[in-house]
């Protein structure tokens, strides 16, 4: 189906169709794109997707919400089921969730709009279908699962707003357990309050028959923390597009990620973080194995305010190519108008180091089982600092993967 | 058998020649030890045996236990008895010590068709010999060669080789960047093996190391092929005028 009859058969899905200024705002978008009225050279939002597979698609969105669920395992643990976009309302002590409705336009005008240039973004406004407003209350200590499913060949155009309200400490363990041929395009607004510690893993695991464009826009407000970690095991198509505002002093965020890509998968990835206030520590790295014809992009931004002194900003690509055709760009940038910080990039991209195989074979240890003690802890460096089931979950998968490899 | 035979050796790394019609024979349980100036080929030699790739044997032919080494790949080379003793161990960060040489004593183990060691009595042999070598148990839950000083990673290569208990040792300057203490300790680990089987090739700098070992023979290196051969008087000369001599 092209974007012009999508576009006109499935207005009816649009979540403020009645809405005049987002309505208009919509029309103009769709003519953005209809026209080609966009940055097509210099669009990292572009890089390695082509308008053509963005503009043909099969709309398809008939949601039931029978299946999502929220399961309360005791005081500190919550298990929230996603299905097809849709969460089941609920409110208690510490959260409160509920799906977006027409009513909720004045946040869906205000967002933080961080994304000018977005493709994707423009095409989560045209075709946006459903949302999620999540609130986690002050003071709340929990450990949330967030599980994404989908049934059929689902378009999902979601926005969503979660609030971490003052002083809440949460681990927050997001699944995209995506099945059949969906495409999921998901933003996030995300707002941590003051003193708000969230650790949020996200885990992105499936077949290459789905598509999952994800983006975040967070603040962060004085002293709080937010530690994103997305892993990408997926055979399908991830983009992972992440933005952080550190607005308040002594807050502290770090987009991080890893990823595992073979045969003709792609990944693109990119992260931005704006401080504006003072002693805030930042951190933007991914690390990621390829293979075969794989490909993946990471481009980094840190920009620094001139109020914002004593800022910590730092930047980190690490990747290691096993074949001679993949290929990872990584594309660090760095803007700082303050005096006072403490800022770097790194990026380490190459095939396994010739020296250190050597020396292991040449102690009795077979090329492919060095290879993998090589590629091994080249991800296991960072496992220490994590909770034991996420870890788990991450050497399962590479486990997964390096067999993969001896199967070649 | 034959246990070391290397006959006209040529060996050449991006065009440039640097081992010449080499030859040595080493026979079951001979220490014989390598002497030569910076560049000579000594390190080469020693990387050629144990397989690394980036050289180029342009021709030559290596018996190794009655078996052409150079049909071996360096796994196997290793799994059949050989040993080197790095000069510059390189570091592989968040490769674990411990378990890195489980499996190396095990594919060991396995090609010589015996039981494999379980964790229990591989931590137990390993902690005896890291104790004997003075290497504390802290440095066992570290790293290879990760952040280690000079002196640590002579230490850490003797204690594969006293692990893996290798038929030919070749031994790499393992002797330069070492303290007495460890010298001592190298040296008496060396003399415990020298009644047995076991055979060495030393290359070192200094007659120190020799002085206590007493080589079966030593050999002058100079371009690429061994120039002189006797006992351990040549390394006194040496010691006393330098090179120019041979
Ligand atoms: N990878 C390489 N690329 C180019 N030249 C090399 C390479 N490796 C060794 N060489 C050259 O080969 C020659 C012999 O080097 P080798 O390391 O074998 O010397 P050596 O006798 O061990 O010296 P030293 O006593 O300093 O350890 C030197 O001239 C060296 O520069
Ligand atoms: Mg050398």
């Amino acid at each position: 189906m092209t974007l012009e009859n999508n576009f006109i058969n499935h207005s009816k899905e649009y979540i403020f169709l009645d809405n005049e200024t987002l309505s208009n705002q919509r029309d103009k978008t769709f003519n953005k794109i209809f026209k080609k009225n966009y940055d097509k050279k210099n669009n990292e939002s572009l890089k390695h997707i082509s308008i053509s597979d963005l503009s043909n698609f099969d709309y398809f969105y008939k949601p039931k919400n029978e299946d999502s669920k929220v399961t309360i395992i005791d005081k500190y643990n919550y298990e929230i089921r996603v299905v097809n976009g849709i969460c089941k309302n609920y409110e208690d002590d510490n959260i409160k969730i509920r799906n977006l409705t027409n009513l909720d336009f004045k946040s869906f005008l205000n967002q933080d709009n961080n994304n000018l240039d977005d493709i994707i973004i423009d095409f989560n406004k045209i075709f946006l279908n459903s949302g999620i407003f999540f609130n986690i209350k002050s003071n709340s200590k929990l450990n949330i699962r967030l599980i994404h499913n989908t049934s059929d060949n689902f378009t999902i155009f979601q926005n969503n707003f979660i609030n971490f309200k003052k002083k809440c400490e949460v681990q927050l363990e997001e699944y995209f357990n995506l099945t059949h041929n969906s495409i999921n395009n998901i933003n996030y607004n995300t707002n941590i309050e003051e003193g708000a510690l969230i650790n949020h893993n996200i885990f992105q695991n499936f077949s290459n028959s789905n598509k999952l464009y994800l983006t975040s826009n967070t603040v962060c407000e004085k002293n709080s923390s937010y530690n994103q970690n997305t892993y990408n095991f997926s055979d399908g198509f991830v983009r992972n597009f992440h933005n952080a505002n550190l607005n308040g002093e002594f807050a502290n965020a770090s987009l991080k990620g890893c990823f595992f890509l073979k045969d003709k998968n792609i990944c693109t990835i990119k992260t931005n973080i704006i401080h504006n206030a003072e002693h805030c520590v930042s951190d933007q790295s991914y690390k990621g194995i390829l293979n075969d014809h794989a490909k993946a992009n990471f481009y980094s931004n840190t920009f620094v305010s001139d109020n914002a002194q004593k800022t910590e900003g730092y930047q980190l690509s690490k990747g290691i190519l096993l074949s001679d055709n993949c290929s990872f760009f990584s594309k660090p940038e760095l803007r700082i108008f303050a005096d006072d910080v403490k800022c770097s990039h790194g990026s380490t991209i190459g095939p396994v180091d010739e020296s250190a195989l050597y020396y292991l074979r040449s102690r009795g240890i077979n090329k492919n089982e060095a290879m993998k003690m090589i590629i091994s802890s080249f991800i296991e460096e960072d496992l220490i600092n994590l909770d034991n089931n996420i870890a788990e979950q991450i050497i399962y998968n590479l486990s997964i993967y390096l067999n993969s490899l001896e199967n070649d | 058998m034959i246990f070391l035979n290397i006959n006209n050796l040529n060996v050449s790394i991006e065009g440039k020649k640097i081992l010449d019609d080499f030859n040595i024979s080493i026979n079951e349980g001979e220490v014989h030890a390598i002497m030569g100036p910076n560049g000579c080929g000594k390190s080469t030699l020693a990387n050629v045996l144990a397989g690394n790739e980036e050289y180029e044997v342009s021709s030559g032919k290596v018996i190794f236990k009655d078996q052409n080494l150079l049909d071996l790949n360096i796994e196997e080379r290793s799994q059949k008895g050989l040993f080197l003793a790095f000069q510059y161990p390189v570091e592989i960060p968040g490769v674990n010590i411990t378990p890195f040489l489980h499996a190396s004593i095990n594919s060991k183990l396995k090609n010589d068709k015996k039981p494999e060691l379980d964790n229990l009595s591989f931590a137990k042999l390993l902690r005896k010999n890291a104790e004997e070598l003075g290497i504390s148990s802290d440095m066992l839950k570290r790293s290879i060669n990760t952040g280690f000083s000079g002196g640590e990673k002579k230490r850490y290569e003797i204690l594969q080789m006293s692990i893996l208990n290798p038929d030919l040792t070749i031994f790499d300057e393992t002797d330069s960047g070492l303290d007495v203490d460890a010298l001592r300790i190298v040296t008496e680990g060396i003399n415990k093996f020298k009644d047995s089987k076991k055979s060495f090739l030393i290359i070192t700098h200094y007659q120190k190391l020799l002085d206590y070992i007493h080589p079966d023979y030593v050999h002058v290196m100079r371009n690429g092929k061994i120039v002189k051969s006797g006992d351990i008087s040549l390394a006194s000369e040496i010691e006393a005028s330098g090179y120019q001599n041979f």
